[in-house]
């Protein structure tokens, strides 16, 4: 495997972002040493490329990129993967508000808890949170998956329209729009092989909740 | 935008932390390039009775003298020493000493009344450090790196609607508890709904910045019995708009955000520290660990030592 790595010690997130975009071109994986939580790491990558960084990044890491898989050995600050059109961006630890925020496929998965407003206008695609997601995670949702191993705060899926939310834990509170519905054998075959494909071991899939839109065409302004 | 940082070492002792919190706003530039300001509590080693009064005053001939002359009129000037600063001004520091706390308004609304001089602070048991421009500058030009103290709140500012100068920098204090200051990420919606019981009560307001009316909120509550986190609490429920803010009092800190969760702040602690910011990138400059807690819409926390 052809390996680059960049010291993103004492360079700017644009410094590193045009490493990363050349390097992408020429190389299968890329290692980014101290991100320091820096933030517009790795944005608009279009390559099959690995890309890893040793440590923490900021806000919108890994946004509208397509093809490459992101893979982020620490914690994300907020809109993780935000706007991805494809590839995957993977969060060991935690991120914080709009985690998948607006994704058009690709996925994204954070194995900690997340803030709030996860997956918010997303239309398609699949979000994966190993912990808890909070307020209106699923707001504005258009399509895709969101799947919760821990619990989910209040007003969950709210104006959602399309898509579907499973959640593992507890939900606080569904926001307008959204209704739960009975799992499938379906449901759990398809989710049985998403999360082991990311290397998530659940014990009782009979477990999740699945949460979907009232209605394709909700009357706003509640 | 505008950033906001606090830090407490656990221990009580002091330590250099004018210095981690510059490094701590310096990350936190970028959300706001305006001003940026400091409350470093814990290390001004005052007498009981003594107070330290930072006073702005224009560049002009004998105008210092009658501030000076004012001071001494109400109560001797102990020492005093001349910073320099950046425009057509300077600031005045000197220390006092006052029989009561509640001596410390009058005196300085009566410096106030002078033209061409603000008292930017008056305070006993934290320095207030504020100004225009960026971190390190600040940082450089009030030696804010050398300052000691046992926790410290901070800000980087990103005007939206009120002026840019020393004055409406923050941190904000207040005068109707000892030693209460407020750094803010946000805008307060109900700021009139808010400010005119506390001003019907006798509390007066500077500015018409929503962050002033916060930090006289949080220390009318204290000043009726409510505990820093009590406070806190109440003023998520009672404050509209998107914000978080971190609040600084002689025993600690603490932070409170909207119900929405409009504006970020994290948390990370050691055994040694407890951090809370607007980002993480900030917080890795005190804090050795990848723990980080998102702090939740509606959510407050508290640490004091």
């Amino acid at each position: 495997m052809n390996v680059f790595e960049i010291n993103a010690e004492k360079l700017t997130p644009r410094e590193i972002n045009s490493q990363i975009k050349q390097a992408s071109e020429e190389y299968d994986k890329i290692i980014i040493r101290n991100p320091n939580a820096k933030h517009y790491l790795s944005a608009g990558v279009t390559e099959d490329v690995e890309i890893e960084f040793d440590g923490s990044v900021g806000y919108f890491a890994g946004c509208m990129c397509e093809g490459p898989k992101i893979k982020i050995n620490g914690n994300a600050g907020w809109f993780a993967g935000d706007n991805i059109t494809g590839g995957e961006v993977i969060v060991e630890g935690s991120a914080g508000d709009g985690a998948g925020q607006g994704i058009y496929d690709g996925t994204v998965v954070v194995r900690e808890s997340v803030g709030s407003r996860t997956g918010e206008i997303m239309k398609n695609g699949t979000i994966i949170i190993g912990g808890n997601s909070g307020f209106m995670t699923g707001i504005f949702m258009m399509g895709g998956r969101i799947i919760i191993l821990g619990d989910v705060g209040d007003d969950v899926a709210e104006s959602i329209i399309r898509g579907v939310i499973y959640v593992k834990g507890e939900i606080k509170s569904l926001g307008h729009n959204a209704k739960l519905e009975e799992l499938t054998f379906e449901d759990t075959l398809d989710l049985e092989e998403t999360l082991t494909e990311y290397d998530f071991d659940i014990d009782d899939y009979s477990e999740f909740k699945k949460i979907v839109p009232e209605s394709t065409r909700p009357f706003y302004g509640h | 935008m505008c950033g906001i940082a606090g830090i407490v070492y656990k221990d009580k002792k002091l330590h250099n932390i004018g210095n981690d919190m510059t490094n701590m706003l310096h990350q936190l530039q970028h959300r706001g390039p305006d001003s940026a300001g400091y409350s470093i509590y814990g290390g001004t080693g005052l007498e009981e009775d003594e107070y330290i009064l930072k006073i702005q005053v224009k560049e002009s001939e004998k105008l210092l003298d009658k501030v000076k002359d004012t001071i001494n009129f109400i109560t001797p000037i102990k020492n005093d020493a001349i910073l320099p600063s950046v425009g057509d001004s300077f600031i005045y520091k000197c220390k006092i000493s006052l029989d009561r706390f509640c001596e410390l308004k009058p005196l300085i609304t009566k410096v106030d009344t002078i033209d061409d001089v603000i008292v930017i602070n008056g305070s006993h048991d934290f320095e207030m450090i504020k100004d225009v421009g960026s971190v390190l500058d600040i940082a450089q030009r009030y030696d804010v790196r050398d300052v000691k103290g046992t926790h410290a709140i901070g800000h980087t500012r990103f005007s939206t609607e009120s002026g840019v100068d020393r004055y409406h920098a923050h941190p904000f204090q207040t005068y109707i508890v000892r030693d209460i200051s407020v750094v803010h990420n946000g805008q307060i919606t109900n700021y009139w709904k808010v400010r005119d019981p506390l001003e019907r009560k006798g509390h007066i307001f500077e500015t018409f910045n929503d962050t002033e009316c916060l930090v006289h909120y949080i220390a009318d509550k204290l000043d009726t019995g409510y505990s820093l986190e009590e406070a806190l609490e109440q003023s998520v429920e009672d404050m509209d708009g998107p914000f978080s803010y971190i609040i600084g009092t002689p025993q600690g800190i603490g932070i409170a955000k909207d119900k929405l969760g409009l504006r970020p702040g994290v948390m990370a602690e050691t055994d040694d520290v407890f951090a809370i910011a607007s980002e993480e990138v900030s917080l890795r400059e005190v804090v050795d660990t990848h723990h980080v807690e998102q702090i939740s819409p509606g959510e407050v926390m508290v640490y004091e030592i």
